[in-house]
């Protein structure tokens, strides 16, 4: 029997977040000292680079930005390579509290969930709270989430996610336009366990939001074209299995 | 149905117009097989587009397989039945270098990633040699 502790990355992928990065990867060390941290930087055109070579943190470049859902899938692949048996994903934003992160660990391993997500909205399920905008989106996504995979997701587009090593290939290999409903239809209909654990996030202060405004209206249809695609993907790849 | 042919007969295109589009064909011709020889477009779209302005030059040129493309697409004029090919040929085209060029932009992402992993398992590498460095000296 071996006694290796489980090694758990926390990755956190950052775009122009020179406000906030360094107080995220402090709380995360103070929170977390024994998980390992990644921050994918990905192209940022501010001083986030320079900030995260003085706090000596282990970072991977992208030269360029290639957007959210390449960052995390940098993550992904990074967790792989050096073989991680847990990745934790966070925004840069300070949205998230990285205390919060080990409760949702203990109960990722506690009841074996393949992935599970930070939901802002489980615990209460009532999303009145939130701008308009966003309200409509997340009970679209949500709905079809549930119509696609038949599982409810309350909160699709949580930034904190736990994952655990065997959903590692599926998630690198294929490209996830947001890795929201898309990412989470895909891999419950290849059968893994998905599940939500209730957290608070705090709202944006700094930087600025990945969706812009012409992005609420293409994101919808994309997100709706990417689960239709998931769906066929899954279905494909559990018969070639 | 009968007078189908007959109408497509009497408004064959003229010999002038001929003339111009094949001169233009020549025209085109000549710069994508500069543009292919100069290393500025790839031998394998050069292919597609010399295929296709041979076979419109052909078409124009042979008045009978102009009227068979005509019969063939279902219009009356010659014309008409160019412009729907012409404008198939800019759809497939638009839909084939859009392809190429999300082929090309996924190949860079993933250069991009394997760059920056291998950057970061370096340093991770670096810093756990340096930490474990400190423990050593700090035991002495």
């Amino acid at each position: 029997m071996s006694s290796t502790p489980p090694r758990v990355l926390v990755a956190v992928p950052a775009y122009n977040e020179e406000a906030t990065i360094d107080k995220v990867v402090s709380r995360v060390r103070e929170s977390m000292p024994d998980f390992d941290l990644l921050v994918v930087n990905d192209g940022s055109r501010d001083n986030t680079r320079r900030i995260l070579e003085n706090l000596g943190v282990v970072t991977a470049t992208h030269l360029c930005n290639l957007g959210y859902a390449r960052a995390i899938q940098t993550a992904i692949k990074y967790a792989l390579a050096c073989d991680y048996d847990t990745l934790i994903t966070l925004d840069a934003d300070g949205q998230h509290h990285p205390e919060q992160v080990l409760a949702l660990y203990a109960e990722s391993v506690s009841s074996g969930w393949d992935v599970l997500i930070g939901s802002r909205y489980v615990g209460s399920k009532d999303y009145s709270h939130s701008p308009l905008g966003r309200r409509v989106g997340m009970q679209l996504f949500s709905l079809l989430v549930k119509l696609a995979s038949g599982q409810r997701i309350y909160d699709t587009s949580s930034g904190l996610k736990v994952m655990r090593r065997n959903v590692f290939e599926p998630l690198a290999q294929s490209l996830f336009v947001d890795f929201h409903a898309e990412a989470i239809v895909y891999l419950i209909r290849l059968g893994y366990r998905v599940g939500e654990f209730p957290i608070t996030a705090a709202e944006r202060m700094h930087g600025q939001s990945m969706y812009s405004l012409l992005s609420h209206f293409k994101y919808p249809l994309k997100t709706s074209l990417l689960v239709l695609l998931g769906l066929i993907e899954a279905n494909l790849r559990r018969r070639r299995n | 149905m009968f007078f189908l042919p007959t109408l497509a007969v009497e408004v064959i295109l003229p010999f002038r117009a001929v003339l111009v589009l094949d001169l233009m064909g020549l025209f085109f011709l000549i710069w994508v097989l500069n543009l292919v020889r100069h290393n500025r477009l790839y031998v394998g779209y050069g292919v597609i587009f010399i295929a296709a302005i041979l076979g419109t030059m052909v078409t124009l040129s042979v008045p009978q397989l102009l009227l068979g493309v005509t019969h063939l697409v279902g219009a009356i004029f010659p014309a008409s039945a160019l412009t729907l090919l012409a404008l198939c040929f800019i759809v497939l085209m638009l839909l084939y270098v859009l392809s190429q060029l999300t082929l090309v932009s996924n190949r860079l992402a993933v250069l991009i990633q394997e760059l920056a992993i291998e950057r970061s398992r370096e340093s991770a590498y670096a810093t756990s040699r340096t930490n474990k460095r400190k423990d050593e000296n700090s035991l002495r």
